[in-house]
């Protein structure tokens, strides 16, 4: 299979290879680190730097850094990707009946994703976290909601402009139902712009999981994701920064890489973009 | 004139609809106020006589038209946190957060404006490489963790600046300005890191268009086919996408001010939903996407006064 060229630029090898060494930690460490590794405690060696012993040093009960965000990898793709999938769930289907259909129904339904937009984002995900009351399974669901006004109205955009094209039109003359033309003509061409976009929230929905855990509103002990570290190191930046900076380097490096790996995708998929940031 | 009206009236409609989303989302809630007066060990019979008195026995329908005029006459209630009326404690909060929003809004246009022409102007060369990175990196670190290195570095290393509390400017400007000046910096870093990469992406589009080499054809000097011609181009795209962080700003203040202890409205929301304060809750969600949303209209409207070429209608 040919590569794409925007797949062949430094972004985009770069990116590829972040997105895969993150996706392999956060399949294959929970297999082969045992579970306990990650909340050992060597009191001895509370906040200590990086050493032979804990090459990222340790937290405040003396546990090792290194397979705490190893570990902590799961938790926090596992919630991004649920999230996301969530807002495809909901979002296809709204964006897709509102840009096929027109007139009314998409008044109505994009004026109320209008509205959702008013919220921001993270506001929205921590009141509904607050309200379910925050733990992993609510954190999703919080994140979820919040991020759907954005992929509706990005799908329906470009249902839009999918259902206006000339083969569409050909094949609602030939006689296809409207559900045909939607799942069969409709949808294959908007998956592009869904994957896409769908990689750029991956990479929202990692700093949301992380801002959420950060307020204590988001996933809580015994389970450890990258956010729930940060808020950890909070009361002991002062003596052992490396507590906040072990997770924060986490998140920024799979998020940089989703960013990337999403870039390059775009490019590729989309010869409109090509050339652009 | 019919375009403004048109605005208005949508606006309307727009704020009616984020009242009712607000009020049904709070109102899922396990528990209800009454309960968080009284606490959970309170006697049945004093619960539901306030429950009584406080009309959650009506329907909700008839709750939300209540809480909705009284949102209209200017009774917003109180907060059961801070037990203080809730319309005079958002206008303060919202004061002390405006200006952090014009602060980092400040820093961030200052900087990412040049950055992003900077880019663009050497398109694939180390200049571009080195912005474009620079931005790429700053898009993808969570906010709240620019704050802590902010706080490592100027409060905690340096001492220059405090690293948390809020003055109020009216008492002392010097220190309320000192006071803003990190969490400011931790929202406008992000912020600039997403306005750069716009202004890039603009201004690569325009600076390949035919009346850029006919300003250069002509033998105009390169700052002004840039500056002048290119970036006048770019004022509107920028503008816009300007006007929609301040959805994402908003967001972001409620993490930034909890990190810096700077108590504005992202400190008051985050403390009404840490205490299922609800009237509290209600209300602060409800001003903060109204906000958003009128920023949003006035950004349209100033798109119309920076293009002329752009008719509203």
């Amino acid at each position: 299979m040919k590569v794409p060229p925007a797949f062949r630029s430094t972004k985009g090898i770069l990116g590829t290879a972040i997105v895969l060494i993150v996706l392999s930690i956060a399949i294959l460490a929970p297999i082969l680190i045992p579970a306990d590794w990650a909340t050992r405690m060597d009191m001895r060696a509370r906040l200590s730097p990086p050493t032979w012993a804990h090459p990222m040093g340790t937290d405040q009960l003396g546990r090792d850094l290194m397979f705490r965000v190893l570990l902590g990898a799961q938790t926090s793709i596992f919630i991004a990707a649920a999230a996301v999938l969530m807002s495809i769930v909901i979002g296809l289907p709204l964006g897709l009946i509102s840009g096929y259909m027109g007139r009314t129904t998409d008044n109505v339904l994009m004026r109320l994703v209008d509205t959702l937009l008013s919220f921001p984002a993270l506001l929205l995900a921590l009141t509904i976290s607050a309200i379910l009351g925050p733990n992993l399974q609510n954190t999703i669901i919080a994140i979820g909601i919040a991020f759907t006004p954005f992929l509706a109205r990005i799908i329906r955009g470009e249902a839009l402009r999918v259902a206006q094209m000339p083969y569409v039109e050909a094949a609602r003359t030939a006689g296809n139902s409207d559900l045909r033309l939607i799942t069969l003509h409709i949808l294959p061409n908007i998956m592009p712009a869904v994957i896409v976009q769908a990689t750029i929230s991956l990479a929202f929905a990692i700093l949301a999981e992380a801002g959420l855990s950060f307020l204590g509103l988001g996933t809580q002990p015994p389970d450890a994701s990258w956010g729930l570290m940060i808020q950890a190191s909070r009361d002991y930046l002062d003596r052992a920064p490396w507590t906040a900076l072990v997770p924060g380097a986490a998140v920024a490096l799979t998020v940089l890489g989703l960013n990337m790996f999403g870039d390059a995708l775009r490019d590729a998929l989309d010869p409109r973009t090509r050339g652009a940031a | 004139m019919s375009y403004i009206l048109n605005r208005v009236f949508s606006m309307m409609l727009t704020l009616f609809l984020i009242s009712a989303i607000t009020f049904a989302v709070t109102n899922i809630l396990p528990g209800d106020v009454a309960m968080m007066i009284m606490g959970t060990q309170s006697n049945p019979e004093a619960l539901a006589g306030l429950r009584e008195t406080l009309g959650l026995n009506d329907p909700l329908l008839v709750q939300y038209g209540r809480w909705i005029g009284g949102m209209l006459t200017g009774d917003w209630g109180s907060s059961l946190v801070f037990k203080e009326p809730i319309a005079p404690l958002l206008v303060q909060k919202m004061t002390a957060s405006g200006l952090l929003v014009l602060f980092s809004m400040a820093i961030a246009l200052t900087c990412a404006v040049p950055l992003g022409v900077w880019a663009a102007v050497h398109a694939n060369r180390w200049q571009d490489t080195a912005a474009s990175s620079t931005a790429m990196l700053g898009v993808s670190l969570p906010d709240f963790f620019w704050g802590i290195m902010l706080i490592l570095l100027f409060a905690r290393g340096l001492g220059w600046l405090p690293s948390s509390g809020f003055v109020d400017p009216a008492e002392d400007l010097g220190a309320a300005i000192r006071h803003a000046l990190l969490p400011s910096l931790a929202l406008g870093l992000g912020l600039m890191a997403h306005l750069t990469r716009m202004t890039r992406a603009t201004m690569t589009g325009i600076l390949k268009q035919e009346f850029i080499r006919v300003a250069r054809a002509k033998g105009l000097n390169e700052g002004t086919v840039v500056w002048r011609y290119g970036l006048a181009n770019a004022v509107g795209p920028v503008m816009t996408v300007a006007g929609l962080q301040v959805g994402y700003l908003f967001g972001s203040i409620i993490v930034i001010e909890s990190l810096f202890n700077y108590t504005g409205m992202g400190w008051l929301t985050y403390q009404a939903l840490l205490n299922r304060d609800i009237p509290l809750i209600q209300a602060s969600v409800f001003v903060i996407a109204a906000v958003v949303m009128l920023a949003n209209l006035i950004v349209d409207l100033l798109y119309a006064v920076v293009d002329p070429r752009i008719r509203l209608s």
